[in-house]
Formats: C-alpha cells, sequence, structure tokens
C-alpha cells in the first residue's frame, strides 16, 4: 500500500479530535479513497484508545492528597518567606508599570509620571517597603493562621518532651536542651513561661 | 456556592486578605493538580510532595502575580516546571530496581485475583506495558499528551501553560502520537491485542 505522507499529521489531528472543523470534510473525502491514511487514523485511534484505558486504570478516579491544607500551612509556617530583592522589586515595578501602560496607553503614561514624580518628591523610595506593606497586602489573616500553626508546633514540641523524656532520668540532659529550644520558640508567649517552669522542676530534680 | 466564584474574583480575595479564598482555590484544583502530578512521576510520594510543593509557590508567588493567563493555567505550569526538574534529578541519580522486586510484585497482583486470574494479570500487564510507552515519551511530549488528553486543556492553554508557540505544541504532540504508534503497535502486529 502506498504511503500518503501529505496528510500524515491531519490523520494525527483527526483522531486526536483536534483537526481544524474547515478541514474535517475535506479530510473525511479524502479518506474515502485513501487506504493509507484509513489505516492510520485507525492506528492513532487504537493508541488513544489502549492508553485512555491503561491511564483509566492507574487513576480510575481524581483522587486529593493527603492533607494537603495542613501540610501546606505547617509548611508555611517552617519556611519564611523570603524578602524581596531590589533587583525583584525593581522587575517587579517596572512589570507593574508596563502592564498598566500596556492597557490604557495615553492615560496611562500621563498618570504613570505624574505618580513617578509625585512619589519621588513626597514619599521618597517607592520600592521600599513599608511596615504597614502586610495588612496593606492583605496577607494578615495568613500570617494569623501561619502563626497557629507555629504555636501548634510549639506545644506539640513540649508535650513531646514532657511524654517522653521528662520521666527518664537517662534522657535529662536531652529534657534541658529540649525545653530550652522550645522556650526559646516560644519567646513572649504563655507557652515560654510553662517551658520555663518545666525547666526549673527538672533543673531541681539533678 | 464555591463553584460560582471565578478564580480571578478568589485571587483579588486572597490578595485581599481572605485566607478562605486561598482555600477554596486549593481544595478546587488540588485533585487536579495532584492527579497531573501522579501520572506524570507514577509514585504516589512523590506525587504528593510535588502537588504540596506547587501551593507552597502558588501562595507564596500569588499577592505579586499578575494575571496573563488563566489561574489554573498558572498552577498547571508551575506543576509542569516541577515535573520536570523531578524527573532532571532522578535521570541524575538512576535508581536501582532489583529483578526480584519485580517478581514479587507481580506474585502480588496474581495472589488478589479472584475470577480469570490469567486474564487479569494479562490485562494489568498490558496496561503497565502500554504505560511504560507513554513514560517513553520526552518530558516535554509527555507533557503536552498528559495536558490535552487528561486535563482538558485546549492547545493554546498547553501554549501558555508550556511557555511555547501553539506550533510548537502540535509537533510535541504529533511526535508524541507516532512514538506511542512505534512503541505499540508490535502489541496488535503479534495479536497480543
Amino acid at each position: 500500500m502506498p504511503k500518503c505522507k501529505k496528510f500524515e499529521a491531519q490523520a494525527i489531528d483527526y483522531a486526536y479530535g483536534e483537526l481544524d472543523t474547515a478541514l474535517v470534510s475535506k479530510f473525511e473525502h479524502h479518506l474515502t479513497t485513501c487506504n493509507s491514511c484509513t489505516r492510520k487514523v485507525k492506528d492513532f485511534e487504537r493508541v488513544l484508545h489502549l492508553v485512555d484505558e491503561a491511564e483509566g486504570e492507574f487513576l480510575p478516579h481524581p483522587i486529593a492528597p493527603h492533607n494537603l491544607e495542613m501540610r501546606l500551612y505547617r509548611r508555611l509556617a517552617e519556611v519564611p518567606a523570603e524578602k524581596p530583592t531590589l533587583l525583584t522589586r525593581l522587575s517587579e515595578y517596572v512589570s507593574k508599570s508596563l502592564f498598566i501602560l500596556q492597557e490604557q496607553k495615553v492615560a496611562s503614561l500621563c498618570l504613570f509620571i505624574a505618580a513617578v514624580i509625585s512619589i519621588a518628591f513626597f514619599v521618597g523610595n517607592p520600592m521600599q517597603n513599608g511596615p504597614d506593606d502586610y495588612v496593606a497586602n492583605g496577607l494578615d489573616s495568613a500570617d494569623a493562621r501561619i502563626e497557629q500553626y507555629q504555636r501548634q508546633d510549639i506545644q506539640r514540641s513540649m508535650e513531646d518532651v514532657l511524654r517522653n523524656k521528662h520521666l527518664r532520668n537517662s534522657d535529662s540532659w536531652d529534657t534541658v536542651s529540649q525545653l530550652n529550644r522550645v522556650s526559646d520558640r516560644a519567646q513572649g508567649t504563655d507557652l515560654a513561661n510553662i517551658a520555663k517552669k518545666h525547666l526549673k522542676n527538672v533543673n531541681s530534680d539533678f | 456556592m464555591d463553584k460560582m466564584i471565578d478564580d480571578e474574583i478568589l485571587v483579588t480575595q486572597f490578595k485581599a486578605g481572605s485566607q478562605k479564598a486561598f482555600d477554596t482555590l486549593m481544595k478546587r484544583y488540588e485533585r487536579r493538580i495532584f492527579g497531573y502530578l501522579l501520572r506524570s512521576v507514577r509514585n504516589y510520594e512523590d506525587a504528593e510532595e510535588l502537588t504540596l510543593e506547587v501551593f507552597f509557590k502558588a501562595y507564596r508567588a500569588l499577592p505579586s502575580w499578575q494575571p496573563k493567563a488563566k489561574f489554573s493555567t498558572w498552577l498547571y505550569t508551575i506543576a509542569s516546571n516541577l515535573s520536570i526538574d523531578y524527573h532532571r534529578s532522578k535521570a541524575r541519580k538512576p535508581e536501582f530496581i532489583f529483578e526480584d522486586e519485580e517478581i514479587i510484585e507481580t506474585r502480588l497482583v496474581a495472589t488478589d485475583i479472584s475470577s480469570n486470574p490469567e486474564k487479569q494479570l494479562e490485562e494489568k500487564e498490558r496496561g503497565r506495558i502500554i504505560r511504560e510507552a507513554v513514560d517513553e515519551l520526552s518530558s516535554k511530549q509527555k507533557s503536552v499528551f498528559m495536558l490535552t488528553r487528561y486535563e482538558g486543556l485546549q492547545i493554546k492553554e498547553v501554549a501558555e501553560t508550556l511557555g511555547m508557540a501553539e506550533g510548537t505544541v502540535k509537533i510535541h504532540l504529533h511526535r508524541a502520537m507516532k512514538k506511542l504508534q512505534t512503541i505499540l503497535q508490535p502489541l496488535w502486529d503479534n495479536n497480543e491485542i
């Protein structure tokens, strides 16, 4: 059977359901006269059927990862947010300006120039992050959530040290160092006082 | 109710301080992103870790994100990049699998079959061979194939996700299909299917 190379790409698109609607009827007409393309379409359809079946067997239903939300916030609590470098802030500033310029062209250009002049004169460095930026960016509640997870983490460490180590004499040194760590991490909270109280007890046991 | 709210509105709400908006976005996409990554890396634990990484990156980057494409497209972009990095690092650290493990796996499969063990074993084996053929595709070919076939993305959206021209996406798709056909053709030529 002579191979028909001209329509190979269209055979793939047709089997895949990606062929441009304007080309479909022309290609279907070609199929009535070309055995090579008809076979190719059948082969590609067979490939797709087999792969769909195998992938369906691999993942029959969409599943959610285990406890993603809690793990995410714990991770966010563990890894401090990187402070943006001057270069990042500068590029962000430029891209933001370019975005506005593209959208509203002339009006934005005038507004942009006016804004830059006023910022330069009245505010100072426009790229400097102010102390209230996180609140302005609306991340206050996220911070609260992270704080909550941090607190839970400290509490867990404390429970761990009290439950597993405190009662075993051989681990006294380990207990003290872990309580010290908890106390450091909980600085400024009531958990720090609890940790200090237990530290006192452990030290008096020595 | 949540389904009624557009992603873009939720993104704006998150930027304005609503933590719940991010939770809603995460709930909306966790299954899709996880499914995509699971098919890509074929390992449950690794796919879970990568999904976590996708949402971690999204959370951190969202406050300064400028929407040039849909939010979902952006999430798939992060997922694709992480998947490519994953395969690169795997390629650097080859895993040594003992042949015995495979035999044990086959035995395990064989023990949980009830009605027609031979046929079911054959079908499982066939599924494994076909998935291996998919895994033989280059990372770009596989991404294009998976995104269009199982994530329901249009060619244009795949182009945005992977940062390539629509024509290039089509080329990858054509190559993927031809490669799959070349690998799988012997199965039906030898009447194994």
